[in-house]
C-alpha cells in the first residue's frame, strides 16, 4: 500500500521566517501578537495581529531568502515589478515552499504536484482612488491609471502560480478555496495523491494574510476578532475569552511517497496516517453547536487507515478563542476520542488565525511535537472555561513522548477537516 | 450571499431534487470548481466614497467611516468556498467535501475528486459543479488587465450541478472519466467520441479545442457552448457537461473538451447505456 509522509517543511509566522523560529517561539512557550505595524491601523476597530515581522517586502530581501532556488532570484524581481508582492502572502507562499523544498533535500528533476491554499485575493482600494469619480467607479480609466499590473486586487491563485513557477511544478494545480480549512484540506489532498499513485510528491500547504486594511476592517465588521486589542486578544478555551486575534502566514510540506522517499535516504519527519473532512451544513456564521461535523472528521481521520483512538497523544485544536467554536470543538474532541483525556492546545493565542494557512501553520507545529518531545502551549490560556472540558495545555508547553497527533481545522462556511499524523516510527 | 454562491444555491438544489437526493443527506459528498471573491459591487463605492479624502485614499479614513459604510457581512461574501457552503447549509449537506479555485481545471478537479470518494466508499452519493461569474466588475477589469477580453472572451456567468451516485437508475448518463491536462499531453483522452462539446475561454483556447475535436473526433460534430452562454469561468466545464448530457443518445460517447486561462485542458466523457 502506497503510504504518504512530510519530509520537508517551511514556515512563515509571527515569529519569523523559518520553521526553526516557530518551533523556538512555541517552544519556548512565547506569543507573538502585537499592535499591527504593516499599516496604520490606528483608526480601525481592531489594531492588534500576529503579524509577520517584515515592514516591507522588498524584491532584493525575498530573491536573499530563496537562495538556493535557482530562479529565486528572478521570480522575486519579477512579482515585484509586477506588484505581485504588494499582497504579502505571496512572498509568504513562496518562502515556506522554499524552505520546505530546501529542507527535503528534493531532488534536481523530480516530478513534483502542487496542492495549495491561497485564500482571498487582497483588495487594493487605493488602486481606485484614480477611477472614482465622486460617486462611482469608473473602469474606462482603467487603462490609463498609473498602476501596477497587480491592481485593485490579487488573484486568488497569485502565489501559488509563483510557487509552481519557482519550483517547476506540473500542472494541473490544485487550488483550494476552503476558507479556515483550506490549508489543512490541501495536505489532505496532497495524501490522498500519493495514496492513489497520480503523485510521488506534492508540494503542500497554505499561505495568507488579511492583515491589510480591508481584511482587518472585513473581520472586526463581523466581529470575529477580540475587541479588546490587547497582546492576548485571542485566549482558546479560556472562560474569558472574546474573540481570535488575526494572524498571516505560510506553511509548505513536500509530501511524498513512504518507499520511495526512504529509498532516496530522506528524513522523513511524519507520516500521515489519515484525514477527514465533513461539513457542518449548519450556518455561514456559527458552527454547529453540538460539534457533531467535526467529531466526524476526527473519526474519520482515524478510521481511514484504522487508527485506534487511544493511540492519540495530542490534539492541536482549531481553538480560535471565540466563544462558538471552542465549547462545540471540546464536544467534537471528547465525543471522537471517548472521552479520553488527551492534552489539547491552540496556537492561534500565540500567532493568531492564519485563515486559509491556519491548517498549514497548525500542522507544522505539530512536528514539533516528534522532533523536540514538546506539545505548544495555549497562549493566554489560564482560566478553563467549563463548557470546554478537555485537558487543555496551558500558557507552559509539556514534554511528552507522543506517537499520533490529530490537527483541526474549521473554516468559515462549514468545512471542516482533521489530519492524523504519526511519528516517522509510529506504526500505520 | 454573493452572485456566485446564489447562483450555485440554486443549482445544486435543482440538481439534488432532479435525482431525489432527499435521503440521508448528510452522507452526500460536495465538490465545486469556485471563482473569486464576491464582494457586493454595491458595497465598493460606498466604501471608497466614505475613505476618500482630498481626492486621495485614505487609510485612517477606512478605519475610520469606510468600514461603517458596507455591509456588515461583506466579508462573508468575499469568502468563495461559499459557492460550495451556501448551498450545503441550505442543504443540510455534510459529507466529505472539497472547493477548488478554478481558471480552468479547477472545475474539473472538483468533479474527478467527487468520483475518487464514490469509487472509494467514501461516500455514496455526491454533488460536483462549478459556479461563478465573470461580470462582476472586479474580475471583468482583471480579464482585461489580463488581456483576455482582446482574445475575445465574452463575460458570462451561471452555475451547473451534477448529482453523482455510484449505482443509479434511472441514470442520465455514465461518468466514463473526468482527467485534467496540459495541451501537450493529450494521451488521456478517449480517442473516440459521437459528439463534442467545447467550453473555451476565449478565441486561442476556441481556436485550439475546436482543431482537437476536428483531428481526434473527426466525425463527431462539435457544439461551442461558450459561444451560446459566454465564458463563465469556474462555471464552464460543469455548464458544458449540462449541455452534453441533455445531448447524450442512448448507446454514444460525448466528450466534453474545456480550456481556460490557466492553459489546463479537461475533459470529460460520458455515455448512455442502449435501451
Amino acid at each position: 500500500m502506497r503510504r504518504a509522509v512530510i519530509t520537508g517543511a517551511g514556515a512563515v509566522s509571527a515569529f519569523g521566517v523559518g520553521l526553526a523560529a516557530l518551533f523556538d517561539g512555541l517552544a519556548e512557550g512565547r506569543a507573538a501578537v502585537g499592535p499591527i505595524r504593516s499599516f496604520d491601523a490606528s483608526t480601525f476597530p481592531v489594531r492588534v495581529a500576529g503579524e509577520v515581522p517584515i515592514a516591507g517586502i522588498e524584491a532584493q530581501w525575498l530573491a536573499r531568502e530563496l537562495n538556493g532556488i535557482s530562479k529565486g532570484a528572478e521570480i522575486a524581481h519579477a512579482a515585484a515589478a509586477d506588484g505581485a508582492l504588494r499582497d504579502r502572502k505571496v512572498a509568504f507562499a513562496l518562502l515556506a515552499a522554499a524552505e520546505a523544498w530546501r529542507d527535503a533535500g528534493t531532488p534536481p528533476g523530480l516530478d513534483a504536484r502542487l496542492s495549495f491554499a491561497a485564500g482571498l485575493e487582497q483588495a487594493f482600494l487605493e488602486d481606485l482612488a484614480p477611477l472614482w469619480t465622486g460617486h462611482s467607479v469608473d473602469w474606462s480609466k482603467d487603462a490609463k491609471a498609473p498602476l501596477p499590473p497587480t491592481r485593485y486586487r490579487s488573484t486568488v491563485d497569485l502565489g501559488p502560480r509563483l510557487v509552481a513557477k519557482l519550483l517547476s511544478l506540473r500542472a494541473p494545480f490544485f487550488i483550494h478555496a476552503s476558507a479556515c480549512a483550506g490549508g489543512g484540506l490541501a495536505v489532505a489532498h496532497a495524501a490522498t495523491l500519493i495514496e492513489r499513485g497520480e503523485a510521488e510528491m506534492v508540494l503542500c500547504g497554505g499561505t495568507d494574510s488579511m492583515v491589510n486594511p480591508l481584511g482587518i476592517g472585513g473581520l472586526s465588521r463581523i466581529g470575529a476578532p477580540s475587541p479588546r486589542n490587547e497582546p492576548d486578544a485571542c485566549r482558546p478555551f479560556d472562560r474569558r475569552r472574546d474573540g481570535l486575534a488575526v494572524g498571516e502566514g505560510a506553511a509548505a510540506f513536500i509530501v511524498e511517497e513512504e518507499s520511495l522517499a526512504r529509498s532516496r535516504g530522506a528524513r522523513i519527519r511524519a507520516r500521515i496516517l489519515g484525514w477527514g473532512s465533513t461539513q457542518d451544513g449548519y450556518r455561514a456564521t456559527a458552527p454547529l453547536p453540538d460539534g457533531s461535523a467535526a467529531r466526524r472528521a476526527m473519526e474519520l481521520a482515524l478510521r481511514r487507515h484504522g487508527v485506534a483512538a487511544n493511540r492519540v497523544g495530542y490534539v492541536n485544536a482549531h481553538g480560535t478563542g471565540t466563544p462558538l467554536n471552542d465549547p462545540a470543538e471540546s464536544l467534537a474532541i471528547n465525543g471522537a476520542l471517548k472521552g479520553a483525556t488527551v492534552p489539547v492546545s491552540s496556537i492561534k493565542g500565540a500567532v493568531g488565525h492564519l485563515m486559509s494557512a491556519s491548517g498549514a501553520i497548525e500542522l507544522a507545529a505539530c512536528l514539533l511535537t516528534f522532533e523536540r518531545g514538546i506539545l505548544p502551549g495555549t497562549a493566554h490560556h489560564r482560566e478553563l472555561d467549563p463548557d470546554c472540558p478537555i485537558d487543555v495545555i496551558g500558557e507552559t508547553p509539556r514534554r511528552a513522548q507522543v506517537e499520533v497527533v490529530l490537527s483541526n481545522s474549521f473554516g468559515f462556511g462549514g468545512q471542516n477537516v482533521t489530519i492524523a499524523l504519526g511519528h516517522p516510527e509510529a506504526a500505520a | 450571499m454573493s452572485r456566485a454562491a446564489r447562483l450555485s444555491a440554486i443549482a445544486m438544489r435543482e440538481a439534488l431534487s432532479s435525482a431525489n437526493f432527499s435521503e440521508r443527506r448528510a452522507e452526500i459528498g460536495a465538490w465545486m470548481g469556485v471563482g473569486a471573491s464576491g464582494i457586493a459591487m454595491e458595497d465598493v463605492p460606498a466604501i471608497v466614497s466614505a475613505s476618500i479624502e482630498e481626492g486621495a485614499f485614505s487609510v485612517q479614513r477606512l478605519g475610520d467611516k469606510g468600514l461603517l459604510a458596507c455591509n456588515p457581512l461583506f466579508t462573508f461574501q468575499t469568502l468563495n468556498n461559499f459557492s460550495l457552503c451556501h448551498g450545503a447549509i441550505l442543504e443540510g449537506l455534510q459529507g466529505p467535501n472539497g472547493a477548488f479555485f478554478s481558471r480552468g481545471s479547477g472545475t474539473a478537479l472538483a468533479l474527478a475528486e467527487a468520483v475518487h470518494a464514490l469509487q472509494s466508499g467514501e461516500c455514496d452519493r455526491a454533488i460536483a459543479g462549478g459556479a461563478d461569474t465573470a461580470l462582476h466588475p472586479l474580475t471583468w477589469a482583471e480579464l482585461q488587465r489580463d488581456g483576455f477580453a482582446a482574445q475575445g472572451l465574452v463575460p458570462g456567468e451561471g452555475a451547473a450541478v451534477l448529482a453523482l451516485s455510484r449505482a443509479a437508475s434511472p441514470a442520465i448518463g455514465l461518468l466514463e472519466s473526468c482527467v485534467a491536462t496540459d495541451t501537450k499531453h493529450l494521451e488521456a483522452l478517449p480517442s473516440d467520441a459521437d459528439l463534442a462539446v467545447l467550453a473555451p475561454w476565449g478565441a486561442p483556447a476556441r481556436a485550439f479545442l475546436q482543431d482537437l475535436a476536428r483531428s481526434r473526433y473527426a466525425l463527431a460534430p462539435v457544439v461551442d457552448v461558450s459561444l451560446a452562454l459566454g465564458d463563465s469561468l469556474a462555471a464552464a466545464p460543469a455548464l458544458a457537461w449540462l449541455v452534453a448530457l441533455d445531448l447524450l443518445q442512448p448507446g454514444q460517447r460525448t466528450v466534453v473538451l474545456t480550456a481556460g486561462i490557466d492553459g489546463d485542458l479537461t475533459c470529460a466523457a460520458f455515455s448512455k447505456e442502449r435501451q
